[in-house]
C-alpha cells in the first residue's frame, strides 16, 4: 500500500502542461517520499508518547507540589514551636500561642477507624451476596443505587446525620450502653462516614469479584467444596489484594471527609475517651477556623500545619496499605 | 454519520451564541451603564440587613449587583483581606492585630447577642423570674463549674437536668461578642460547637436542657416582632439582685428590646456595633457611594429591619472617614 501511495505522489508531481525541463526539478524519487512520510509518522509517534509522559509527570508532581506548598506555608509555626509539642501536646489555645494537635489527630483516627469497622464487614458481605447468591437483576439494580449514594452531596449527608443519626445516638444507642450522650459524638460521625464510604468500597469489591475467573469457582465446586468454602478459599483468597486496596481507599476517603462529619461530631477540643464523646477531626478544624486565620497571629500557619498533618497521615496510611497488599500478594 | 456531524455543529453554534448573549445583558438600551457587582461575605448578624439594603439601593441604582453570603464574621474578614470579596460583614470589635493587616471599616448600626434556652426547660419559670447573672453565665460557658440546672438555680432535689451548652464552631462575631461579656474570647467558650447561627438555634430548639446564644434576628421574628416559638431569651440579671426588675424585662418584643439596647439597659457587650470592612479604603467608587447611602438614606431602614441605629455624631464620624 505504501508503494502505491508513493506512485500516486509521483504522478501528482508530474503535470502534463509544465515544460519538460521543469519536470526534472519537481520529481522526487520514491525513496525520498518514503523518507518524508516515515519521519512524519515517527515524529507524531514520539510526540504522542512524550505528551502522555508529560501528563503523567503532572500527576506525579502534583502531590509533591501540594506537600511542598503546605510545608512552606506552615513554616512560621514549626520554626517557632517544637514539632514534638505541636503533635503530641493536648493544649489548644491559639490566642496564647498554644497549638497542640493531639486531640485533633486522635479524633480523626477514632472517627475513621470506627466508621471503617462499621462499613468493612457490611460492604464485604453485601458484595459476596450480590455476586454469588443474588439473582442477576439485583446486581444490575444495585448499580444505580450505589451511584446515587456516591453522588449525594456531603452536606445532605450532614443534614441527614443531624436529623436522624444524632437523635438515634442520643436516645437509643447511648442508653443501650449505659452511657449518656447528646448525640453529637464520634459514633454519630462514624455512622455518617460509614454510609458515605460504602459506595466506594462496595464498587471496588464488586469489581474485584468480577475479575476473579468463573472457572476457578467452578473448579472448586466440582471438587466437592460447598458454596461457602468456595467463596472463602477461592474468591476471597484471589480477591484479597483488591479488597484490601478497597479498604485503603475507603480509609482515605473517610479521613478527609469534612462537612458531613463537622455537622454531627460536636466540635469540642478534647481527647475522646469513648465513642459517645464529642470530637474535633483535623478537616473540621481547618474548615471551621478558616475565618479566624487573619485575626490571630500564626493561626494561618497553624491551620496549614493541620492540613500538612492530614496530608502526611494519608500518605502514611496509603503506604501501610500498600505494604499489606504487597505482603498478601506474596501469600 | 453526516447528520450526526451537522447536529453537533448546530448545537455547538447554539451554545456559543447563548454564551455571547448572557454576557451582553449589562449593556442597557439608552445609557452606557456598566453593571458593577459588589460582593459581601461575613457575619450572620448583618446578613438580613445587607439584603434589605441591597434591595432598597437597587431601586435607585439598578446597575449595581449585590452578591451577599453569610459564613461568620471571621470568614468575612479573611475574605475581605484576601481580596475574595469586596466588603466583609463584621459583628464584633476589630482587634489591633486585624487593624495592622490593613483593615478599613465603617460602623453601621448596633445589634445584640442574646443568650437562649428552650421554653420546655423544667425550670423555665424560675429562670424567667430570676434571670441569670454575668458570673453565672461565665460559670456555665467558660469554667463549666456549674453542670446542672438545679445547681445553677440552687434548687434542691429535681431530676438532675444537665446543662447542655451549645456554642459556635465557626469563626463567629456573635461568639466573640458573647465571650467578651465576661472578658473572654470565643475559644474559651466550652460546649458543643454548631455551625452557624441557625445551627445553634436548631440545637437549642431540639434539646430542652440546652443553653446557647444567638443574634437578635435569629431569635425574634422581624414580621411579628415576637420571639420565634421553640426558643426563648434568657433574661440577663444585670444588677445581680436575683430577680428580673422592670428595666431588665425587655424581651417581650423586638421594639422594646432594641430600645433597651439603645438606652444601654442591655449590656454592651454582648450588644455590639456592626461593621463593613474592606482592605484599605475602598478603591471602587460604587462601594464608596453605597457606603455613603448606607450612612444617610439607609439608616431609615435600620430600625424597621430590627437593628439599633447609631447616634448622629457617630454617623458623622463615619461619613468623615468616607471623604
Amino acid at each position: 500500500m505504501l508503494i502505491t501511495r508513493c506512485e500516486k505522489r509521483e504522478s501528482e508531481h508530474i503535470s502534463p502542461s509544465i515544460h519538460h525541463s521543469q519536470l526534472t526539478i519537481h520529481k522526487q524519487t520514491p525513496a525520498q517520499t518514503n523518507f518524508q512520510t516515515m519521519t512524519k509518522r515517527i515524529f507524531i509517534d514520539k510526540l504522542s508518547s512524550r505528551w502522555m509522559v508529560l501528563c503523567l509527570s503532572v500527576f506525579l508532581l502534583l502531590p509533591l507540589a501540594i506537600g511542598l506548598g503546605l510545608v512552606l506555608k506552615s513554616s512560621d509555626l514549626w520554626r517557632t514551636h517544637a514539632i514534638g509539642s505541636l503533635i503530641f501536646s493536648k493544649d489548644w489555645s491559639p490566642s496564647e500561642s498554644q497549638f497542640g494537635f493531639w486531640p485533633f489527630i486522635l479524633s480523626s483516627l477514632w472517627v475513621t477507624v470506627v466508621g471503617l469497622v462499621i462499613s468493612m464487614p457490611l460492604c464485604l458481605l453485601s458484595a459476596i451476596f450480590l455476586t454469588q447468591f443474588a439473582p442477576n437483576w439485583m446486581l444490575r439494580f444495585m448499580r444505580p443505587v450505589i451511584d446515587i449514594l456516591a453522588g449525594i452531596p456531603s452536606v445532605v449527608y450532614g443534614v441527614w446525620g443531624v436529623l436522624v443519626i444524632v437523635p438515634l445516638v442520643a436516645d437509643i444507642i447511648a442508653p443501650m450502653f449505659h452511657s449518656e450522650s447528646l448525640g453529637y459524638s464520634i459514633l454519630a460521625g462514624a455512622l455518617v462516614l460509614s454510609v458515605m464510604s460504602i459506595p466506594y468500597i462496595l464498587n471496588m469489591i464488586l469489581e474485584v469479584f468480577r475479575q476473579v475467573p468463573i472457572e476457578l469457582g467452578e473448579a472448586s465446586l466440582s471438587l466437592g467444596a460447598t458454596k461457602w468454602e468456595t467463596i472463602k478459599h477461592v474468591f476471597l483468597r484471589k480477591g484479597a489484594t483488591g479488597i484490601i486496596s478497597a479498604y485503603g481507599l475507603g480509609f482515605s476517603k473517610a479521613l478527609g471527609e469534612t462537612i458531613a462529619v463537622m455537622m454531627v461530631i460536636g466540635n469540642v477540643v478534647q481527647v475522646p475517651t469513648s465513642v459517645f464523646d464529642a470530637g474535633y477531626p483535623l478537616p473540621a478544624l481547618v474548615a471551621n477556623n478558616y475565618g479566624e486565620m487573619m485575626s490571630i497571629p500564626s493561626y494561618d500557619s497553624a491551620l496549614m500545619f493541620g492540613s500538612l498533618l492530614l496530608f502526611l497521615i494519608i500518605i502514611t496510611i496509603n503506604v501501610i496499605f500498600r505494604y499489606i497488599i504487597y505482603k498478601s500478594e506474596a501469600i | 454519520m453526516k447528520t450526526n456531524k451537522i447536529f453537533l455543529a448546530i448545537s455547538t453554534l447554539i451554545l456559543l451564541a447563548s454564551c455571547g448573549r448572557s454576557g451582553d445583558t449589562s449593556s442597557s438600551k439608552e445609557t452606557n451603564q456598566k453593571q458593577v457587582s459588589i460582593s459581601f461575605s461575613g457575619a450572620f448578624a448583618l446578613y438580613p440587613l445587607a439584603q434589605k439594603w441591597a434591595e432598597a439601593y437597587n431601586k435607585t441604582h439598578p446597575e449595581v449587583r449585590f452578591d451577599i453570603q453569610a459564613g461568620g464574621a471571621g470568614k468575612g474578614l479573611t475574605d475581605a483581606l484576601s481580596g475574595a470579596v469586596d466588603v466583609g460583614m463584621f459583628s464584633r470589635a476589630i482587634t489591633d492585630a486585624e487593624k495592622s493587616k490593613g483593615t478599613w471599616y465603617i460602623a453601621l448600626c448596633k445589634d445584640a447577642v442574646i443568650p437562649t434556652i428552650n421554653p420546655a426547660n423544667p425550670y423555665i419559670n424560675t429562670i424567667r423570674e430570676r434571670g441569670i447573672t454575668k458570673d453565672q453565665f461565665k460559670a456555665i460557658f467558660v469554667d463549666q463549674s456549674v453542670k446542672r440546672w438545679e445547681d445553677l438555680l440552687s434548687i434542691k432535689g429535681g431530676q438532675g437536668a444537665k446543662i447542655d451548652v451549645f456554642t459556635r464552631s465557626d469563626a463567629s462575631g456573635a461568639a466573640d461578642s458573647w465571650a467578651s461579656f465576661f472578658g473572654k474570647k470565643q475559644e474559651n467558650l466550652k460546649g458543643l460547637g454548631m455551625n452557624g447561627d441557625p445551627g445553634v438555634s436548631d440545637a437549642v430548639k431540639r434539646d430542652k436542657n440546652s443553653i446557647g446564644y444567638n443574634n437578635t434576628l435569629f431569635l425574634f421574628d422581624i414580621r411579628t416582632g415576637k420571639q420565634i416559638p421553640g426558643i426563648e431569651a434568657v433574661p440577663i440579671d444585670v444588677n445581680g439582685n436575683g430577680k428580673i426588675d422592670e428595666d431588665e424585662k425587655s424581651y417581650a418584643d423586638l421594639n422594646t428590646f432594641l430600645k433597651a439596647v439603645n438606652d444601654g439597659k442591655y449590656p454592651s457587650p454582648p450588644a455590639r456595633d456592626l461593621y463593613f470592612i474592606t482592605k484599605g479604603k475602598p478603591a471602587k467608587k460604587e462601594v464608596l457611594d453605597f457606603f455613603n447611602w448606607v450612612l444617610t438614606d439607609g439608616q431609615q431602614l435600620v430600625q424597621s429591619a430590627g437593628y439599633v441605629p447609631l447616634p448622629q455624631d457617630a454617623i458623622n464620624e463615619q461619613l468623615n472617614k468616607l471623604k
